[in-house]
């Protein structure tokens, strides 16, 4: 009977240590894929955020700047920053930032792209999310390859939480692991925790760099109220308003707005507008894979937003947007993102001539809907080494 | 096949995988193990190594806790604290039973209210408590009852309600404006809870009880009792009054701290390593059930068993959804532990808030009736916790039975708060 017992521990041990070693492998490759991108000519340099606040420096989280400028401009313009990744999971924003690193430039004013925000947050997955650790985009010359990420920094870069999280500089209490959710910690603080000092070091960067318009893209479940919407902060609602017309005149979808609500504290579109001179705007688009109600849980989802039992729950008025047999593919979600931004720039530059920001070889929405988001993504094998960079 | 026949398949065959596993006598938590594995198989995905691991320590942090929390009551009844605090409340307030439930259900709430863990009440003063009702006459059973109960509604309370948090996260809601929603309903429940199962209570012998009482150690004193509990208050307090100064510690952490003063401050002293060991064996089964949950939360995640359950219980005609809450919150809590707030009460919390209700209130109301579930089976963690601490004997469905009239309350009153949300939307204030 000893014996038996002693058998039965050995076997289990055993088993418990190979699920160990294979996920553990698993999880290795997840947290150090590379992705690439291969900077556009627009890109006059490369910065990392330790730049503006060296506490930062060594951290995963200290992510790298991508600066489009032009030299030859004859204006200098405005300062524009666009933010990918502040929650990984949401890879619309991400792949939007690719596209413009990879293709836009300027004619006028500096446009700073950061591509992952939140660096920690893409090397990790959401527990009991079952999420898949990446995804791939076709392109026309092969595959590319992105980490799924979570909404929140990875606990082994930060941890543990607090019982509460109490948010600096208001004081509000928030749910305990939002003190890893990157949009809920703005402004940041200099002696906070991991993501807390990013969002210290992008305030400093926006302080430092005079930067007048801030664009934090996101995607939102369907469930979520706040959807397909530009959210602006009270500094930029008639910007966002008049983008909002524009989007609806000139693409193929509209966009609502909202404004940013004073009772929810550490939000990006609160909390840049009220401690720094820029104007923030966050960008809202669908992502049926973050559902509650969503099916299987895989990569399919992801990429192409269809799935029944969101579905259903639309059919019951569940849904702040509407959701068929199409989905909300990621070319979708994607052009979504690019038009917006087009929009946006070209409104800021009519309000603000003096400041302006002009963006040009960035697709438009029915652009990416025709080709695909892959096809603006460039192929690292065929690109010099100095051009290439990796996320 | 559609998605839902696939859903429906899937979650019929983890059903059966887990009863048969307990036909065979295997334990709950490998049972849970084996219906995720056979939903994984079932479903087209193998043996999903990395979604086994991710599942595993999807309530780390909370296993954690229990561990901790755990040695440190452990420590402080070796050193002889728990004989002396019983001891002394007996005496002091044997003959005051209205007095003696005010104290108690305060004793009762605090550690929960302030963790956000009924398991922690359990632990930290469920065993004290205990020890002093036993004395008041009440059977084991309405003991526990009594003492799980009060630790749900601990949990609910406010400041730190998991519940209201994490469904409050789930759908981008300040976690504002819960304090009076919470604070009222759960102290209304605990006093009705003790007076309810307490009413047979009677003046203890006093004499009678303190010879069966263990005699602490003769140096055993108020301050030696009281100071990790301070220990553990002030820590805790610290990160409140100064958290932009005060290193995040984490309760793992501030309950081992305060364990280590209770072995400075023990007048005998203790075999820490042995006592050790024997937390880790007496907790095994809890923190290997919730390991297993985590493993199945993964896997009705990847394979849409979890899309399927949330989507029929909110597509219910609102009538229905809020009529079954009694019934659809305990149940998830029991499946899913704190896991059914975003599975269940994101959707609902949104779907109460398209139809008018007040949000904050309505999930106040349910955030009542959630700890509930903690009772019920598959993982009836902190009932099963309860149980154990308080020394039931009698069979677990005995338990469960003494619990009924107050949970009856309890779960009435949450769905009246439901109900009448937008009324009682003035307890919002902060």
């Amino acid at each position: 009977m000893k014996d038996a017992i002693q058998l039965r521990k050995l076997i289990l041990t055993a088993g418990f240590i190979l699920l160990f070693l294979l996920s553990g492998l698993d999880f290795y490759h997840s947290r150090h894929l590379k992705e690439p991108v291969v900077v556009g000519e627009g890109i006059a340099e490369v910065k990392r955020l330790s730049d503006y606040f060296p506490g930062i420096k060594g951290s995963i989280n200290d992510a790298q700047v991508y600066l489009l400028r032009n030299d030859q401009a004859e204006v200098e313009g405005g300062s524009a920053l666009i933010l990918g990744g502040s929650h990984a999971e949401e890879p619309a924003g991400r792949l939007a930032t690719w596209v413009i690193v990879e293709n836009a430039k300027v004619t006028a004013g500096r446009v700073f792209v950061i591509l992952t925000a939140n660096p920690s947050a893409s090397t990790a997955t959401r527990l009991g999310g079952a999420y898949p650790p990446d995804y791939t985009i076709e392109t026309p010359w092969g595959e590319r390859k992105f980490r799924q990420g979570d909404r929140w920094s990875n606990p082994l870069d930060q941890w543990p939480d607090p019982e509460v999280y109490i948010h600096y500089p208001s004081r509000q209490q928030l749910a305990y692991m939002d003190i890893r959710n990157q949009n809920r910690t703005w402004p940041g603080r200099r002696s906070g925790t991991m993501t807390e000092q990013t969002c210290y070091a992008m305030t400093q960067m926006i302080i430092k760099e005079k930067i007048d318009l801030v664009i934090d893209l996101h995607e939102a479940e369907l469930q979520y109220p706040v959807i397909s919407t530009i959210v602006a902060h009270p500094k930029g609602e008639d910007l966002a308003a008049l983008a909002s017309m524009m989007i609806s005149a000139e693409e193929d979808f509209d966009i609502g707005v909202e404004y940013s609500p004073e009772a929810l504290r550490g939000l990006s579109h609160r909390e840049i507008g009220d401690h720094t001179p820029a104007i923030p705007l966050l960008l809202e688009t669908p992502e049926p894979f973050l559902d509650a109600t969503r099916g299987r849980t895989d990569r399919e989802l992801l990429l192409t937003g269809k799935d029944d039992f969101v579905m259903k729950a639309g059919k019951h008025g569940l849904l702040f947007e509407k959701l068929d047999e199409s989905g909300w593919p990621i070319d979708v979600r994607v052009g979504r993102h690019l038009s917006s931004l087009i929009q946006i720039f070209r409104v800021w530059t009519e309000l603000y001539p003096e400041r302006q920001i002009k963006i040009e070889n960035v697709p438009h929405y029915s652009e990416v809907i025709a080709t695909g988001t892959g096809f603006y993504l460039k192929d690292p094998s065929k690109a010099p080494a100095e051009r290439i960079f990796y996320e | 096949m559609s998605p839902t026949l696939s859903a429906i398949i899937i979650l019929i065959v983890m059903v059966l995988a887990y009863v048969l596993a307990k036909v065979f006598k295997v334990s709950t938590e490998l049972s849970l193990f084996l219906a995720a594995v056979a939903g994984a198989l079932v479903g087209g995905y193998g043996l999903p190594v990395r979604h086994l691991a991710e599942g595993a320590i999807t309530y780390l942090d909370i296993c954690l806790i229990f561990l901790t929390a755990t040695l440190f009551m452990n420590l402080l009844k070796a050193a002889g604290g728990v004989a002396f605090a019983v001891r002394s409340i007996l005496k002091k307030f044997h003959g005051q039973k209205f007095i003696l439930f005010l104290l108690l259900v305060l004793l009762l709430l605090i550690p929960g209210a302030l963790t956000g863990a009924g398991s922690v009440t359990v632990l930290i003063t469920g065993s004290l408590v205990a020890v002093v009702l036993k004395y008041t006459g009440l059977s084991d059973l309405r003991v526990a009852a009594i003492i799980f109960l009060i630790a749900g509604l601990s949990a609910a309370a406010p400041p730190v309600s998991l519940w209201a948090m994490l469904t409050a996260a789930g759908i981008n809601m300040p976690y504002v404006g819960f304090f009076l929603p919470l604070l009222l309903p759960c102290l209304i429940g605990s006093l009705l809870t003790i007076f309810i199962l307490g009413w047979k209570a009677k003046p203890v012998n006093l004499e009678k009880a303190l010879e069966e009482i263990p005699s602490p150690p003769e140096k055993m004193s108020w301050w030696r009792l009281l100071l990790p509990f301070l220990v553990f208050l002030a820590l805790v307090i610290a990160g409140r009054v100064f958290p932009f100064n005060f290193p995040i510690l984490g309760l793992p952490l501030i309950f081992a701290l305060s364990a280590g003063v209770t072995v400075a401050s023990s007048p005998v002293k203790i075999n820490v390593w042995k006592t050790s060991l024997q937390t880790a064996e007496q907790l095994l089964p809890l923190v290997g059930t919730l390991t297993c949950v985590g493993i199945l939360v993964q896997i009705m995640t990847l394979t849409g068993v979890r899309g399927l359950i949330s989507v029929s219980v909110v597509t219910l005609p609102v009538a229905a959804v809020i009529a079954s809450l009694f019934l659809t919150l305990p149940f998830s809590e029991a499946v899913l532990m704190w896991g059914a707030a975003p599975v269940l009460g994101v959707p609902l919390a949104l779907l109460f808030n398209t139809r008018g209700l007040d949000p904050v209130v309505a999930l106040a109301g349910m955030s009542l009736i959630w700890p509930l579930g903690d009772a019920l089976p598959p993982t009836a963690i902190i009932g099963r916790l309860t149980v154990d601490t308080v020394g039931v004997k009698e069979n677990y469905s005995k338990f469960l039975k003494a619990c009924l009239v107050p949970a009856i309350i309890i779960a009435l009153m949450g769905t009246l708060m439901v109900i009448f949300s937008k009324k009682l939307s003035f307890l919002t204030i902060f």
